[in-house]
């Protein structure tokens, strides 16, 4: 028989799915905002957090919503290369392939996408933008500028990473976005909501408020380190619900296990 | 899967360190606050007398040279002290203090000495534990079984302090039984008796003790009691 907490388990599975898209209150505003920005005349939207804190999920959800009423598109990997990168742009502008053996001219890009100003409003959603170089980043500068495409460029909110958003971003007209961690409200919310929509209600009603202002002081808000912990968490409940029932209390998450799943993930140590 | 066995002896370990702190600083607040209301009981109780008790006992630090030059002229000083004693016109007692044996202390047997050594270390222990009231009585009923001169001159020593004169004279009396070399109770039976209003007495006593042994102090406290400056 399929324990319980095998399903529960699977629902922290970390993954980009905009099935899983919880609606909280941080990320509504922070959808709201991107919606509204999107809708200026801006050349460059700068989407920034600490990694875990919703961007890609964010990104996908926007494009989810607005696909029928916009050209936009989500590119969720960073190209290996620069042309890679032109030969992906290409098809979206002309909407047709790059013929083999042949090079994108880059001068002839800008003329290309200064013709459609007015006519087309394409929206490329960049994720991990971190990845690219100056160079290339430079170039996309330049794209923008045609106002034919409006980039939404997500970046890793490190140390370094606000460097490259203070040298390239900062000095032009764009939009800055930030997605923080979650605080224990919405963090609670979205583990009781992600429980919830696959009917694991019991076992979100098990965990406590004492259990998730430890969940939320081990993960400080964040997403990706909660969905971690709280599979984590279901597994050693999975092994004691199939091997040592005694040792699961299913009316309240016992502190012992989410201690366990803390020092197996390190955020505590002996 | 995971190593369960291990991961619930990581989280033993963990717990354990965890909870130290917390168990140490426990510890340490019960016994901080055991010591705390231990101390001030103890100091509620016996602040007043030990005060008392250490003042006096300071007082009587000048005179210890003093006694001790008097015991090297002992024969002589002995009957010195006792013949100002025998002035005495009021006391009844005072002929058993001519009559009384010198040296009574040198003269019990180790046995006796012993119990004394006892006796003492026992008046202070109850001194702490008792009211400064209840001490005194306790230290008098004890003199009549023990008649240590330590005792006694605590006493004499103590209610002059009070300004119980008549008890100090009386005490002093006592001290001045057992040891007739004792200078201190000499004069703290003079004091008392100038305190109550007996100058003259007091006067012709210290006059004669003077003469006899040209003590220093003794031409003092003449002087202080002459001039009304006591």
């Amino acid at each position: 028989m399929k324990s319980r907490y095998e399903i529960a388990k699977s629902v922290f599975v970390d993954s980009v799915d905009i099935d899983d898209y919880i609606d909280l209150n941080a990320s509504v505003t922070a959808y709201q905002q991107l919606r509204h920005s999107m809708d200026k005349p801006l050349k460059m939207i700068l989407l920034f957090g600490k990694p875990g804190t919703g961007k890609s999920i964010l990104l996908n959800r926007i494009q989810e919503k607005l696909k029928d009423q916009k050209e936009i598109h989500y590119f969720d990997t960073p190209a290996i290369n620069e042309k890679e990168f032109f030969h992906k742009l290409f098809k979206i502008l002309t909407q047709k392939d790059l013929p083999s053996n042949t090079e994108v001219n880059f001068s002839a890009l800008i003329d290309f996408c200064k013709n459609l100003r007015g006519k087309r409003e394409i929206i490329i959603l960049l994720d991990e933008a971190q990845m690219y170089g100056p160079e290339m980043m430079e170039k996309i500068r330049l794209l923008s500028d045609s106002r034919a495409i409006k980039f939404v460029v997500s970046l890793h909110k490190t140390d370094d990473e606000d460097l490259i958003a203070k040298e390239h971003f900062q000095s032009r007209i764009w939009e800055v976005i930030e997605l923080k961690n979650a605080t224990m409200e919405d963090q609670t919310a979205y583990i009781h909501k992600k429980l919830l929509k696959k009917n694991l209600f019991e076992i979100a009603n098990s965990i406590k408020e004492k259990n998730m202002k430890r969940i939320h002081k081990y993960t400080k808000g964040n997403y990706r380190e909660c969905n971690k912990l709280l599979f984590t968490i279901f597994e050693i409940c999975e092994f004691y619900d199939k091997n040592e029932p005694s040792k699961v209390n299913y009316a309240k998450m016992s502190d012992k296990i989410i201690e366990m799943s803390a020092l197996k993930l390190g955020y505590i140590n002996v | 899967m995971y190593d369960i066995k291990h991961l619930e002896d990581e989280w033993k370990k963990y717990r354990k360190k965890k909870l130290k702190p917390w168990a140490i600083g426990i510890l340490s607040f019960i016994l901080l606050s055991l010591f705390t209301v231990l101390f001030l009981m103890n100091v509620k109780i016996d602040m007043g007398f030990l005060k008392t008790y250490f003042d006096v006992s300071k007082e009587t630090l000048p005179f210890e040279g003093k006694i001790n030059g008097i015991q090297k002229k002992k024969d002589q000083n002995s009957v010195l002290i006792n013949s100002a004693l025998d002035r005495l016109e009021t006391n009844n007692v005072t002929n058993r203090v001519v009559n009384q044996p010198l040296n009574t202390l040198v003269e019990m047997d180790e046995l006796q000495v012993k119990d004394l050594a006892q006796a003492k270390t026992k008046m202070h222990l109850e001194i702490i534990e008792s009211t400064s009231v209840k001490a005194y009585a306790d230290v008098e009923k004890r003199f009549l079984e023990s008649h240590d001169i330590d005792d006694a001159l605590f006493l004499a020593r103590s209610y002059y302090k009070k300004g119980a004169y008549e008890k100090s004279e009386h005490w002093a009396l006592e001290t001045n039984k057992l040891d007739e070399e004792s200078e201190e109770s000499l004069f703290i039976f003079v004091k008392s008796k100038a305190k109550q209003g007996r100058k003259n007495e007091a006067v012709a006593i210290l006059t004669v003790y003077i003469k006899e042994s040209n003590s220093q102090e003794g031409k003092k406290l003449l002087y202080q009691i002459q001039n009304d400056t006591l």
